[in-house]
């Protein structure tokens, strides 16, 4: 009898702030572990790169190499006292992205012999800097992730703005024949998209929550599938409308893409019918084929896709195309070694074109590494997004690891020829600040989001 | 500093190369438990008592559901299968009139568990919120979700099934109170 009530008392919920405080951290411990090693790892990369550019070592090492460490282990033991429960890999699979980043941007600085401010490797660990203080303060003020449910039509709102923020006069700038940049003074530039695709990705869960059930139950039946009702195809056409717009007012693919993806998965997630899903797919070719047949930049991108070594075009419009597959083939199965490549010959190559710029000097090896690292990162997401209790947050950790996944497939995809070049930046890897800061908060939430579900009482019967 | 040799660089880059892989494997290494389920574990029964009803659950764990209650171990507020289904039959489990799930049958039985509004997985991995290792449960079992407000279990594509009063369960179900679950070698039900 006395066992019997000896295992009642050992109840799952021990009481607050007495068993807590002496249990050990072997989450965060785990977590502290990979971070050195993802460290370690950054420090060599830039250690090589000096090799192999300059033949010899020089004090940047420190100040590139150890920058991004003391940030993340600030984020670290930021977690040790407000998240402690977090998922342990997010965070060092970031760091070790990031930093490999940074190697590659300083390995190009050097070819372009860059120093001082105008060295892009050093505004990289500045954006470093100010994204991972961001990562801290979601932590700190987000507190539960089911606040952010009462914001859904403020998340939606936001989106639309920051989304129509460059073509505001005077604030909007172009680059490259993409109005998606806004700037602040002479320096400063921000591509605002980035932001707002935590924002979507915030109001597509919410309102999915609350209205899915008027999308998967009514409809008529046709060829064995249920198609939902045309008043209720109605948001997934406005988002289809706006996703387009963007397109044609700020010359701007993969963003159009990333979003309208985004929107059919947590669709598809929320409602688990395919023939939504369809509908989208169709409209989306649709959409495509229309604007590839009227619209001068996007038939220029098809043709440069299909036919990349023209001689009519392989000096011109697709030349970067073209330099960046040079690039790829040159590195090989593992690479010229950093330092050792001419990756600094394709235009953009430390934002755009940084996966080729890495193929070129990590090979094979080194890109399925990269690779890897996404593909880690992302089933950590969505499995974040499978163990929710709650349905926003499911949706919300699908829709955000989702993200990352399609932008990764996006602008690899379109630097290897298997689908037509769009301008996105590579998640974490790409120089530019709001895409930094963009996904480190996309890991901040994560990360809350993985606490909110550990923490939870839990019943342990066996072992 | 002398000039590094070009050898010296390939052996270095090819390091680079390993360790970076090393990474890899380390993580997948880590979330093993996530990709082949956690380790198997045979049940410490908690006590002599307990023992005896634990072997014979052991043994034919799918045949004997709702085990002999005579050999089953002393629980505080335990209510017999028999009695439990009886009285409440078929009164469907709702977020108004179920407040716990109580472990009827098993290593744990007697313990319960406060239901609130957010669903309840079961199954053999740590993100589970009732983890339950034995050796006939999946690494994500089954799970109890409030659906307008009833409670159901739903079958998560489980290898050993999920037994709701003895019969299979294949769709989300609605769960009676008092009705016996059953997960492995583990019997529950919602009570008021």
């Amino acid at each position: 009898m006395s066992s019997a009530t000896e295992s009642v008392t050992a109840a799952p919920t021990p009481p607050r702030g007495v068993r807590r405080l002496r249990r050990p951290q072997r989450v965060r411990n785990l977590e502290l572990l990979l971070l050195v090693a993802a460290c370690g790892l950054n420090i060599f990369a830039i250690v090589l790169v000096q090799l192999g550019t300059l033949r010899t070592l020089n004090p940047q090492v420190f100040i590139l190499g150890t920058g991004i460490s003391v940030l993340v282990f600030g984020v670290h033991t930021a977690m040790r006292f407000l998240a402690r429960d977090a998922d342990p890999f997010l965070l060092p699979i970031a760091t070790l992205l990031n930093g490999l980043g940074i190697a590659m941007i300083y390995r190009i600085d050097l070819a372009n012999h860059e120093t001082g401010w105008q060295s892009a490797a050093l505004r990289q660990v500045a954006w470093s800097t100010i994204a991972t203080a961001c990562a801290v303060v979601t932590i700190i003020a987000l507190r539960n992730h089911r606040v952010l449910f009462r914001y859904t039509y403020l998340a939606g709102f936001t989106a639309i703005v920051l989304l129509l923020l460059p073509l505001v006069p005077g604030l909007g700038r172009e680059v490259s024949g993409a109005r998606v940049w806004i700037g602040f003074g002479s320096f400063a530039t921000f591509q605002p998209g980035e932001i707002a695709k935590i924002a979507l990705a915030v109001f597509f869960a919410g309102y999915l929550v609350t209205n899915r059930d008027s999308l998967s139950m009514v409809g008529r039946r046709v060829l064995g599938m249920r198609f939902p009702r045309a008043r209720d195809l109605g948001p997934l056409l406005v988002v289809w409308a706006f996703s387009m717009s963007v397109i044609v007012f700020q010359r701007d693919l993969g963003t159009a893409l990333l979003f309208f993806g985004l929107f059919l998965v947590t669709l598809y997630i929320a409602t688990g019918r395919l023939s939504w899903v369809l509908c989208g797919l169709l409209l989306f070719i649709a959409g495509a084929l229309v604007a590839s047949q009227t619209l001068d930049y996007v038939h220029n991108r098809f043709e440069n896709w299909l036919d990349p070594f023209n001689p009519a075009r392989a000096q011109g419009a697709s030349y970067q195309l073209v330099q960046g597959l040079f690039g790829l083939a040159h590195g090989g199965f593992v690479g010229t070694g950093w330092g050792l490549g001419r990756p600094d010959i394709t235009p953009v190559s430390q934002s755009d074109y940084i996966v080729a710029s890495l193929g070129e000097e990590l090979g094979l090896t080194g890109v399925f590494a990269i690779l890897a690292l996404y593909i880690l990162f992302v089933s950590r997401g969505l499995r974040i997004g499978f163990a929710g209790h709650d349905d926003f947050g499911k949706l919300l950790g699908v829709g955000l690891s989702f993200v990352v996944a399609l932008q990764v497939f996006i602008v690899v995809g379109g630097v290897t020829r298997v689908i037509p070049l769009t301008g996105l930046t590579t998640p974490f890897l790409a120089a530019g600040g709001s895409s930094l800061v963009a996904n480190w908060i996309v890991v901040a939430l994560l990360l809350r989001l993985s606490d909110t579900i550990r923490k939870r009482p839990r019943l342990v019967i066996g072992g | 500093m002398t000039t590094p040799s070009q050898l010296t660089l390939v052996v270095l880059q090819l390091v680079f190369l390993g360790l970076l892989w090393a990474f890899i494997f380390a993580v997948v290494y880590s979330i093993r438990s996530d990709l082949f389920g956690s380790r198997v574990r045979k049940l410490q029964p908690d006590a002599s008592s307990a023992a005896s009803s634990n072997t014979a659950v052991a043994a034919g764990p799918l045949l004997t559901p709702g085990a002999d209650p005579a050999v089953a171990p002393p629980p505080i507020r335990r209510t017999t299968p028999a009695t439990a289904s009886s009285v409440n039959h078929g009164q469907l489990a709702s977020s108004d009139n179920a407040t716990h799930l109580a472990i009827t049958n098993g290593t744990k039985a007697g313990q319960e568990f406060p239901l609130g509004s957010d669903e309840i997985l079961i199954g053999r991995s740590s993100d589970c919120t009732i983890i339950i290792r034995d050796d006939y449960t999946s690494t994500h079992h089954a799970r109890i979700m409030l659906w307008n407000s009833r409670w159901m279990i739903q079958d998560l594509d489980s290898t050993n099934g999920t037994f709701l009063d003895n019969s299979r369960v294949s769709t989300p179900t609605p769960i009676p109170l008092g009705a016996q679950v059953k997960v492995g070698a583990t019997t529950f039900e919602l009570r008021r």
